[in-house]
Protein backbone atom coordinates (compact mmCIF):
# COMPACT_ATOMS: atom_id res chain seq x y z
CA UNK A 1 0.00 0.00 0.00
CA UNK A 2 2.70 2.49 0.99
CA UNK A 3 4.88 1.50 -1.97
CA UNK A 4 1.91 1.95 -4.30
CA UNK A 5 1.14 5.39 -2.87
CA UNK A 6 4.74 6.52 -3.34
CA UNK A 7 4.69 5.12 -6.90
CA UNK A 8 1.40 6.84 -7.68
CA UNK A 9 2.61 10.22 -6.46
CA UNK A 10 5.92 9.87 -8.29
CA UNK A 11 4.03 9.18 -11.53
CA UNK A 12 1.67 12.09 -10.93
CA UNK A 13 4.66 14.36 -10.30
CA UNK A 14 6.30 13.24 -13.51
CA UNK A 15 3.34 13.25 -15.90
CA UNK A 16 2.41 16.81 -14.91
CA UNK A 17 5.75 17.98 -16.26
CA UNK A 18 4.58 17.98 -19.85
CA UNK A 19 7.81 19.32 -21.28
CA UNK A 20 9.66 16.50 -19.56
CA UNK A 21 7.30 13.95 -21.06
CA UNK A 22 7.78 15.43 -24.52
CA UNK A 23 11.56 15.28 -24.13
CA UNK A 24 11.36 11.72 -22.81
CA UNK A 25 9.73 10.79 -26.11
CA UNK A 26 11.88 13.09 -28.24
CA UNK A 27 15.21 11.66 -27.14
CA UNK A 28 14.75 8.05 -28.33
CA UNK A 29 12.90 9.27 -31.41
CA UNK A 30 15.78 11.55 -32.40
CA UNK A 31 18.28 8.73 -31.88
CA UNK A 32 16.17 6.41 -33.99
CA UNK A 33 15.59 8.86 -36.84
CA UNK A 34 19.22 9.94 -37.01
CA UNK A 35 20.29 6.35 -37.75
CA UNK A 36 17.25 5.29 -39.73
CA UNK A 37 19.09 5.64 -43.04
CA UNK A 38 21.82 3.27 -41.81
CA UNK A 39 21.44 -0.40 -41.13
CA UNK A 40 18.32 -1.48 -39.27
CA UNK A 41 20.44 -2.71 -36.37
CA UNK A 42 22.07 0.65 -35.77
CA UNK A 43 18.79 2.54 -35.65
CA UNK A 44 17.34 0.06 -33.15
CA UNK A 45 20.48 0.05 -31.00
CA UNK A 46 20.47 3.85 -30.91
CA UNK A 47 16.78 3.83 -30.11
CA UNK A 48 17.50 1.57 -27.14
CA UNK A 49 20.27 3.81 -25.88
CA UNK A 50 18.02 6.86 -26.26
CA UNK A 51 15.27 5.08 -24.35
CA UNK A 52 17.65 4.02 -21.58
CA UNK A 53 19.10 7.51 -21.37
CA UNK A 54 15.65 9.11 -21.17
CA UNK A 55 14.42 6.76 -18.43
CA UNK A 56 17.61 6.97 -16.36
CA UNK A 57 17.52 10.78 -16.59
CA UNK A 58 13.88 10.79 -15.44
CA UNK A 59 14.83 8.51 -12.54
CA UNK A 60 17.78 10.73 -11.66
CA UNK A 61 15.56 13.81 -11.50
CA UNK A 62 12.83 11.97 -9.59
CA UNK A 63 15.49 11.02 -7.09
CA UNK A 64 16.67 14.64 -6.81
CA UNK A 65 13.12 15.99 -6.43
CA UNK A 66 12.35 13.57 -3.65
CA UNK A 67 15.59 13.86 -1.76
CA UNK A 68 14.60 16.85 0.42
CA UNK A 69 11.13 15.43 1.07
CA UNK A 70 12.08 11.88 1.96
CA UNK A 71 13.20 12.66 5.53
CA UNK A 72 9.71 13.98 6.28
CA UNK A 73 8.12 10.91 4.68
CA UNK A 74 10.43 8.69 6.67
CA UNK A 75 9.23 10.38 9.86
CA UNK A 76 5.62 10.08 8.70
CA UNK A 77 5.60 6.31 8.82
CA UNK A 78 7.40 5.21 5.65
CA UNK A 79 10.34 2.82 5.75
CA UNK A 80 13.16 3.61 3.36
CA UNK A 81 12.30 0.59 1.19
CA UNK A 82 8.79 1.98 0.65
CA UNK A 83 10.37 5.08 -0.82
CA UNK A 84 12.97 3.65 -3.20
CA UNK A 85 10.83 0.71 -4.32
CA UNK A 86 7.84 2.98 -4.94
CA UNK A 87 9.98 5.32 -7.02
CA UNK A 88 11.53 2.41 -8.90
CA UNK A 89 8.10 0.97 -9.72
CA UNK A 90 6.99 4.39 -10.98
CA UNK A 91 10.01 4.74 -13.25
CA UNK A 92 9.54 1.24 -14.61
CA UNK A 93 5.92 1.96 -15.45
CA UNK A 94 6.79 5.31 -16.99
CA UNK A 95 9.56 3.66 -19.04
CA UNK A 96 7.23 0.99 -20.37
CA UNK A 97 4.68 3.62 -21.37
CA UNK A 98 7.40 5.61 -23.16
CA UNK A 99 8.76 2.46 -24.85
CA UNK A 100 5.40 1.26 -26.14
CA UNK A 101 5.04 3.71 -29.07
CA UNK A 102 8.63 3.03 -30.12
CA UNK A 103 7.94 -0.67 -30.24
CA UNK A 104 5.00 0.08 -32.50
CA UNK A 105 7.26 2.26 -34.64
CA UNK A 106 9.86 -0.52 -35.05
CA UNK A 107 7.12 -3.04 -35.76
CA UNK A 108 5.74 -0.86 -38.55
CA UNK A 109 9.12 0.20 -39.87
CA UNK A 110 11.08 -3.05 -39.68
CA UNK A 111 8.65 -5.67 -38.46
CA UNK A 112 9.48 -8.05 -41.29
CA UNK A 113 13.27 -7.86 -40.74
CA UNK A 114 13.71 -8.38 -36.99
CA UNK A 115 12.60 -10.68 -34.20
CA UNK A 116 9.90 -8.44 -32.77
CA UNK A 117 9.57 -10.37 -29.50
CA UNK A 118 13.27 -9.90 -28.84
CA UNK A 119 13.03 -6.19 -29.71
CA UNK A 120 10.30 -5.89 -27.07
CA UNK A 121 12.53 -7.74 -24.61
CA UNK A 122 15.46 -5.45 -25.40
CA UNK A 123 13.27 -2.41 -24.76
CA UNK A 124 11.99 -3.95 -21.56
CA UNK A 125 15.54 -4.52 -20.38
CA UNK A 126 16.63 -1.03 -21.40
CA UNK A 127 13.88 0.30 -19.12
CA UNK A 128 14.49 -2.30 -16.38
CA UNK A 129 18.16 -1.38 -16.10
CA UNK A 130 17.80 2.35 -16.70
CA UNK A 131 15.41 3.05 -13.82
CA UNK A 132 17.60 1.71 -10.98
CA UNK A 133 20.69 3.08 -12.73
CA UNK A 134 19.22 6.61 -12.68
CA UNK A 135 18.24 6.19 -9.02
CA UNK A 136 21.74 4.91 -8.29
CA UNK A 137 23.37 8.00 -9.79
CA UNK A 138 20.89 10.14 -7.86
CA UNK A 139 21.88 8.36 -4.65
CA UNK A 140 25.61 8.60 -5.32
CA UNK A 141 25.68 12.18 -6.64
CA UNK A 142 23.09 14.30 -4.85
CA UNK A 143 23.52 17.40 -7.01
CA UNK A 144 21.53 17.20 -10.24
CA UNK A 145 24.05 18.88 -12.53
CA UNK A 146 26.85 16.55 -11.48
CA UNK A 147 24.49 13.59 -11.77
CA UNK A 148 23.40 14.62 -15.25
CA UNK A 149 27.00 14.99 -16.38
CA UNK A 150 27.92 11.62 -14.93
CA UNK A 151 25.02 10.05 -16.78
CA UNK A 152 26.19 11.77 -19.96
CA UNK A 153 29.68 10.30 -19.50
CA UNK A 154 28.28 6.79 -19.06
CA UNK A 155 25.90 7.00 -22.02
CA UNK A 156 28.54 8.64 -24.20
CA UNK A 157 30.95 5.83 -23.33
CA UNK A 158 28.26 3.29 -24.09
CA UNK A 159 27.71 4.81 -27.54
CA UNK A 160 31.31 5.25 -28.54
CA UNK A 161 33.01 2.20 -27.13
CA UNK A 162 34.14 -0.51 -29.55
CA UNK A 163 31.66 -3.40 -29.15
CA UNK A 164 34.60 -5.83 -29.22
CA UNK A 165 36.24 -4.11 -26.22
CA UNK A 166 35.99 -6.11 -22.99
CA UNK A 167 35.06 -2.87 -21.19
CA UNK A 168 31.71 -2.85 -22.93
CA UNK A 169 30.50 -5.66 -20.66
CA UNK A 170 30.62 -3.42 -17.60
CA UNK A 171 28.57 -0.66 -19.18
CA UNK A 172 25.02 -0.59 -17.83
CA UNK A 173 23.08 -0.99 -21.04
CA UNK A 174 25.14 -3.78 -22.59
CA UNK A 175 22.27 -6.18 -21.91
CA UNK A 176 19.85 -4.47 -24.28
CA UNK A 177 22.58 -4.21 -26.91
CA UNK A 178 23.14 -7.98 -26.77
CA UNK A 179 19.43 -8.72 -26.93
CA UNK A 180 19.11 -6.26 -29.82
CA UNK A 181 21.88 -8.10 -31.68
CA UNK A 182 19.91 -11.31 -31.20
CA UNK A 183 16.78 -9.55 -32.46
CA UNK A 184 18.26 -7.78 -35.45
CA UNK A 185 21.13 -9.97 -36.64
CA UNK A 186 19.33 -13.26 -35.95
CA UNK A 187 22.28 -14.60 -33.96
CA UNK A 188 22.24 -17.66 -31.73
CA UNK A 189 20.62 -17.85 -28.28
CA UNK A 190 23.87 -17.07 -26.48
CA UNK A 191 23.39 -13.34 -27.17
CA UNK A 192 19.94 -13.47 -25.66
CA UNK A 193 21.10 -15.40 -22.61
CA UNK A 194 24.09 -13.09 -22.01
CA UNK A 195 21.87 -10.06 -22.32
CA UNK A 196 19.25 -11.39 -19.91
CA UNK A 197 21.82 -12.42 -17.29
CA UNK A 198 23.69 -9.12 -17.54
CA UNK A 199 20.50 -7.08 -17.35
CA UNK A 200 19.15 -8.95 -14.35
CA UNK A 201 22.49 -8.87 -12.53
CA UNK A 202 22.94 -5.15 -13.16
CA UNK A 203 19.36 -4.38 -12.06
CA UNK A 204 19.76 -6.36 -8.85
CA UNK A 205 23.14 -4.83 -8.10
CA UNK A 206 22.03 -1.24 -8.79
CA UNK A 207 18.86 -1.72 -6.72
CA UNK A 208 20.85 -3.21 -3.86
CA UNK A 209 23.25 -0.26 -3.78
CA UNK A 210 20.31 2.19 -3.93
CA UNK A 211 18.71 0.29 -1.05
CA UNK A 212 21.90 0.43 1.00
CA UNK A 213 22.49 4.14 0.40
CA UNK A 214 18.84 5.06 1.04
CA UNK A 215 18.69 3.05 4.23
CA UNK A 216 21.87 4.69 5.50
CA UNK A 217 20.81 8.20 4.54
CA UNK A 218 17.29 7.88 5.91
CA UNK A 219 18.02 6.03 9.11
CA UNK A 220 16.34 7.59 12.14
CA UNK A 221 18.90 8.24 14.86
CA UNK A 222 16.57 8.28 17.86
CA UNK A 223 16.40 6.14 20.93
CA UNK A 224 12.85 5.09 21.68
CA UNK A 225 11.84 5.55 25.29
CA UNK A 226 11.27 2.40 27.28
CA UNK A 227 7.76 2.10 28.64
CA UNK A 228 7.36 3.06 32.26
CA UNK B 1 -16.11 47.98 7.77
CA UNK B 2 -19.79 47.72 8.81
CA UNK B 3 -20.78 46.80 12.36
CA UNK B 4 -21.66 43.18 11.59
CA UNK B 5 -18.29 42.60 9.96
CA UNK B 6 -16.60 44.36 12.87
CA UNK B 7 -18.37 42.15 15.41
CA UNK B 8 -17.51 38.98 13.46
CA UNK B 9 -13.84 40.01 13.34
CA UNK B 10 -13.93 40.79 17.05
CA UNK B 11 -15.15 37.25 17.75
CA UNK B 12 -12.31 35.77 15.68
CA UNK B 13 -9.72 37.92 17.40
CA UNK B 14 -11.02 37.07 20.88
CA UNK B 15 -10.79 33.38 20.06
CA UNK B 16 -7.22 33.92 18.94
CA UNK B 17 -6.52 35.40 22.36
CA UNK B 18 -7.61 32.09 23.88
CA UNK B 19 -10.93 33.30 25.29
CA UNK B 20 -13.46 30.50 25.67
CA UNK B 21 -16.64 30.39 23.54
CA UNK B 22 -18.84 31.69 26.39
CA UNK B 23 -16.57 34.65 27.04
CA UNK B 24 -16.41 35.44 23.32
CA UNK B 25 -20.20 35.36 23.01
CA UNK B 26 -20.56 37.56 26.07
CA UNK B 27 -18.06 40.21 24.91
CA UNK B 28 -19.49 40.30 21.37
CA UNK B 29 -23.05 40.59 22.71
CA UNK B 30 -22.06 43.46 24.99
CA UNK B 31 -20.33 45.27 22.16
CA UNK B 32 -23.33 44.72 19.88
CA UNK B 33 -25.70 46.09 22.53
CA UNK B 34 -23.53 49.16 22.99
CA UNK B 35 -23.42 49.80 19.23
CA UNK B 36 -27.19 49.39 18.98
CA UNK B 37 -27.87 51.78 21.87
CA UNK B 38 -25.34 54.41 20.83
CA UNK B 39 -25.94 54.20 17.10
CA UNK B 40 -22.23 54.75 16.54
CA UNK B 41 -20.13 52.97 13.94
CA UNK B 42 -18.04 50.29 15.61
CA UNK B 43 -14.71 51.67 14.47
CA UNK B 44 -15.44 55.02 16.11
CA UNK B 45 -16.83 53.47 19.31
CA UNK B 46 -14.19 50.81 19.92
CA UNK B 47 -11.36 51.28 17.41
CA UNK B 48 -10.12 48.29 15.41
CA UNK B 49 -11.48 44.86 16.39
CA UNK B 50 -7.89 43.60 16.76
CA UNK B 51 -7.01 46.38 19.21
CA UNK B 52 -10.22 46.03 21.17
CA UNK B 53 -9.87 42.25 21.42
CA UNK B 54 -6.30 42.61 22.67
CA UNK B 55 -7.41 45.12 25.30
CA UNK B 56 -10.29 42.91 26.46
CA UNK B 57 -8.05 39.84 26.62
CA UNK B 58 -5.43 41.71 28.61
CA UNK B 59 -8.05 43.08 30.99
CA UNK B 60 -9.57 39.64 31.58
CA UNK B 61 -6.16 38.04 32.06
CA UNK B 62 -5.25 40.71 34.63
CA UNK B 63 -8.52 40.18 36.49
CA UNK B 64 -8.86 36.40 36.41
CA UNK B 65 -5.45 35.15 35.42
CA UNK B 66 -4.93 32.70 32.58
CA UNK B 67 -7.20 29.68 32.44
CA UNK B 68 -5.97 26.62 34.32
CA UNK B 69 -4.09 24.10 32.23
CA UNK B 70 -3.65 20.40 32.76
CA UNK B 71 -0.35 19.54 34.46
CA UNK B 72 2.44 18.45 32.10
CA UNK B 73 2.63 14.70 31.59
CA UNK B 74 5.49 12.31 30.99
CA UNK B 75 8.67 13.21 29.19
CA UNK B 76 8.11 12.93 25.43
CA UNK B 77 11.38 14.30 24.12
CA UNK B 78 14.70 14.39 25.88
CA UNK B 79 17.87 15.70 24.23
CA UNK B 80 20.97 15.43 26.39
CA UNK B 81 24.41 16.90 25.81
CA UNK B 82 23.85 17.53 22.10
CA UNK B 83 27.01 18.71 20.39
CA UNK B 84 27.35 19.24 16.67
CA UNK B 85 30.34 20.43 14.71
CA UNK B 86 30.64 21.28 11.03
CA UNK B 87 34.29 20.98 10.10
CA UNK B 88 36.05 22.84 12.90
CA UNK B 89 33.13 25.05 13.87
CA UNK B 90 31.06 23.95 16.83
CA UNK B 91 27.40 24.77 16.09
CA UNK B 92 25.86 23.24 19.19
CA UNK B 93 27.71 22.67 22.43
CA UNK B 94 26.23 20.31 24.98
CA UNK B 95 22.62 21.42 24.52
CA UNK B 96 19.89 19.92 26.70
CA UNK B 97 16.14 20.03 26.20
CA UNK B 98 13.40 18.07 27.91
CA UNK B 99 9.79 18.50 26.78
CA UNK B 100 6.87 16.84 28.52
CA UNK B 101 3.42 16.04 27.21
CA UNK B 102 1.39 19.25 27.39
CA UNK B 103 4.35 21.59 27.12
CA UNK B 104 5.55 24.04 24.48
CA UNK B 105 9.24 24.77 24.08
CA UNK B 106 10.56 27.58 21.89
CA UNK B 107 14.02 27.31 20.37
CA UNK B 108 15.45 30.74 19.67
CA UNK B 109 18.78 32.12 18.58
CA UNK B 110 20.49 34.27 16.00
CA UNK B 111 20.83 33.24 12.36
CA UNK B 112 23.31 30.39 12.16
CA UNK B 113 22.97 29.54 15.84
CA UNK B 114 21.99 25.99 14.95
CA UNK B 115 18.22 26.09 15.57
CA UNK B 116 17.29 24.02 12.52
CA UNK B 117 20.26 21.72 13.07
CA UNK B 118 19.11 21.10 16.61
CA UNK B 119 15.58 20.36 15.46
CA UNK B 120 16.85 17.94 12.81
CA UNK B 121 18.86 16.18 15.49
CA UNK B 122 15.75 16.01 17.70
CA UNK B 123 13.87 14.52 14.72
CA UNK B 124 16.60 11.89 14.31
CA UNK B 125 17.57 13.14 10.87
CA UNK B 126 21.08 14.20 11.84
CA UNK B 127 23.59 12.42 14.00
CA UNK B 128 25.06 14.59 16.76
CA UNK B 129 28.79 14.41 17.44
CA UNK B 130 27.93 13.87 21.09
CA UNK B 131 24.76 13.42 23.08
CA UNK B 132 21.57 11.47 22.65
CA UNK B 133 17.92 12.07 21.83
CA UNK B 134 15.18 9.98 23.39
CA UNK B 135 11.67 10.05 21.94
CA UNK B 136 8.50 8.67 23.46
CA UNK B 137 5.63 8.52 20.98
CA UNK B 138 4.87 9.45 17.41
CA UNK B 139 6.69 12.32 15.79
CA UNK B 140 5.37 15.07 13.52
CA UNK B 141 7.98 17.20 11.77
CA UNK B 142 7.49 20.44 9.87
CA UNK B 143 10.67 21.41 8.02
CA UNK B 144 11.49 25.04 7.37
CA UNK B 145 11.10 24.54 3.62
CA UNK B 146 11.20 21.89 0.89
CA UNK B 147 8.71 19.65 2.61
CA UNK B 148 6.28 19.34 -0.29
CA UNK B 149 6.20 18.16 -3.90
CA UNK B 150 5.76 21.04 -6.38
CA UNK B 151 3.56 19.24 -8.88
CA UNK B 152 1.16 17.51 -6.49
CA UNK B 153 -2.20 18.90 -5.38
CA UNK B 154 -2.67 19.60 -1.66
CA UNK B 155 -5.11 16.67 -1.45
CA UNK B 156 -2.44 14.39 -2.90
CA UNK B 157 0.10 15.61 -0.36
CA UNK B 158 -2.44 14.77 2.38
CA UNK B 159 -2.95 11.29 0.88
CA UNK B 160 0.81 10.74 0.72
CA UNK B 161 1.37 11.64 4.37
CA UNK B 162 -1.83 9.87 5.42
CA UNK B 163 -0.75 6.59 3.80
CA UNK B 164 2.44 6.70 5.84
CA UNK B 165 0.33 7.18 8.96
CA UNK B 166 -1.90 4.25 8.02
CA UNK B 167 -4.90 6.37 6.98
CA UNK B 168 -7.00 5.68 3.91
CA UNK B 169 -7.33 8.23 1.13
CA UNK B 170 -10.66 9.76 2.11
CA UNK B 171 -9.74 10.06 5.77
CA UNK B 172 -6.42 11.65 4.83
CA UNK B 173 -8.15 14.23 2.68
CA UNK B 174 -10.72 14.94 5.39
CA UNK B 175 -8.05 15.49 8.03
CA UNK B 176 -5.93 17.58 5.69
CA UNK B 177 -8.83 19.79 4.61
CA UNK B 178 -9.97 20.25 8.20
CA UNK B 179 -6.46 21.30 9.19
CA UNK B 180 -6.34 23.70 6.25
CA UNK B 181 -9.71 25.21 7.17
CA UNK B 182 -8.49 25.80 10.71
CA UNK B 183 -5.73 27.94 9.21
CA UNK B 184 -8.25 29.92 7.12
CA UNK B 185 -7.31 28.11 3.93
CA UNK B 186 -9.56 26.19 1.58
CA UNK B 187 -7.45 24.39 -1.03
CA UNK B 188 -8.80 25.16 -4.50
CA UNK B 189 -9.42 22.17 -6.73
CA UNK B 190 -6.73 21.50 -9.31
CA UNK B 191 -4.16 23.99 -7.99
CA UNK B 192 -0.74 22.43 -7.73
CA UNK B 193 1.50 23.19 -4.80
CA UNK B 194 3.96 25.14 -6.94
CA UNK B 195 1.21 27.69 -7.62
CA UNK B 196 0.50 28.35 -3.93
CA UNK B 197 1.84 31.49 -2.27
CA UNK B 198 4.68 31.12 0.21
CA UNK B 199 2.38 31.52 3.19
CA UNK B 200 -0.18 29.04 1.88
CA UNK B 201 2.57 26.57 1.17
CA UNK B 202 3.67 26.88 4.77
CA UNK B 203 0.10 26.18 5.87
CA UNK B 204 0.21 23.01 3.80
CA UNK B 205 3.54 22.15 5.38
CA UNK B 206 2.09 22.65 8.84
CA UNK B 207 -1.07 20.66 8.15
CA UNK B 208 1.02 17.76 6.86
CA UNK B 209 3.15 17.80 10.01
CA UNK B 210 0.13 17.60 12.28
CA UNK B 211 -1.58 14.70 10.46
CA UNK B 212 -1.85 11.40 12.26
CA UNK B 213 -2.05 12.87 15.77
CA UNK B 214 1.64 12.97 16.61
CA UNK B 215 2.65 13.01 20.28
CA UNK B 216 5.62 15.27 19.61
CA UNK B 217 5.54 18.12 17.09
CA UNK B 218 8.77 19.65 15.88
CA UNK B 219 8.06 22.86 13.96
CA UNK B 220 10.85 24.75 12.22
CA UNK B 221 9.68 28.35 11.76
CA UNK B 222 6.43 27.14 10.29
CA UNK B 223 4.76 30.53 10.04
CA UNK B 224 6.99 32.17 7.41
CA UNK B 225 4.79 34.09 5.01
CA UNK B 226 1.74 33.95 7.27
CA UNK B 227 -0.32 37.12 7.55
CA UNK B 228 -1.03 38.42 11.01
CA UNK B 229 -4.34 36.61 11.45
CA UNK B 230 -2.91 33.27 10.38
CA UNK B 231 0.11 33.80 12.60
CA UNK B 232 -2.20 34.22 15.56
CA UNK B 233 -4.20 31.19 14.43
CA UNK B 234 -0.97 29.22 14.32
CA UNK B 235 -0.28 29.98 17.97
CA UNK B 236 -3.87 29.03 18.76
CA UNK B 237 -3.07 25.64 17.26
CA UNK B 238 0.11 25.35 19.25
CA UNK B 239 -1.78 25.98 22.44
CA UNK B 240 -4.53 23.58 21.47
CA UNK B 241 -2.00 20.87 20.73
CA UNK B 242 -0.39 21.56 24.08
CA UNK B 243 -3.74 21.35 25.87
CA UNK B 244 -4.43 18.04 24.11
CA UNK B 245 -1.29 16.69 25.77
CA UNK B 246 1.18 16.96 22.91
CA UNK B 247 4.74 18.11 23.31
CA UNK B 248 5.51 20.95 20.91
CA UNK B 249 8.89 22.39 19.97
CA UNK B 250 8.85 25.54 17.85
CA UNK B 251 11.92 27.07 16.29
CA UNK B 252 11.32 30.80 16.16
CA UNK B 253 13.06 34.12 15.90
CA UNK B 254 9.94 36.07 16.80
CA UNK B 255 9.95 36.85 20.48
CA UNK B 256 6.42 38.19 20.89
CA UNK B 257 4.94 34.86 21.99
CA UNK B 258 7.75 33.70 24.26
CA UNK B 259 5.91 34.68 27.43
CA UNK B 260 3.28 32.09 26.52
CA UNK B 261 5.52 29.08 26.08
CA UNK B 262 6.67 26.80 28.87
CA UNK B 263 10.36 27.04 28.21
CA UNK B 264 12.75 28.86 25.95
CA UNK B 265 15.97 27.31 24.70
CA UNK B 266 18.29 30.08 23.54
CA UNK B 267 21.00 28.77 21.24
CA UNK B 268 22.74 32.12 20.81
CA UNK B 269 26.40 31.50 21.67
CA UNK B 270 27.34 32.93 25.09
CA UNK B 271 29.77 35.50 23.64
CA UNK B 272 27.16 36.84 21.17
CA UNK B 273 24.45 36.80 23.82
CA UNK B 274 26.61 38.91 26.13
CA UNK B 275 27.44 41.34 23.36
CA UNK B 276 23.83 41.74 22.26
Amino acid sequence: MKILTVAEMAIREMVRRRAVLALLLALPLAFYLVRRGDQVGQSIRFLLIGLAWAVSTAALFASGTSRPIEPRLRLSGYASHHLYLGRLAAMWLLGIVVAAPFFALVAIDHGDQVRLGAVALAMLFAVTVAAPFGLLIGALVPRELEGTLLLLVVVGLQMMIDPADALTKVTPFWSSREIATYAVDHTGDEYLTRGLVHGLAFTILATAVVALLSTLRLRVRLRAATSA
Amino acid sequence: MDNDRWLWTLGQELARHQLGPDAVRHVVAEAAAHLRDSGQPALRAFGTPEGYAAAVAESLAARYGRPARPAPGRVRLSARGITKRYRRRTILRSVDLTVRAGEVAAVVGANGAGKSTFLRICAGLLTPDAGEVMLDGRLGYCPQDAGTYDFLLPDEQFVLIGAGRGLDRERSKQIGRAGAAALQWRPAAGVQTRHLSGGTRQKLNLVMASMGEPDVLLLDEPYQGFDRGTYLDFWQHVWRWRDEGRAVVVVTHLLSQLDQVDQVLDLTPASEGAAA
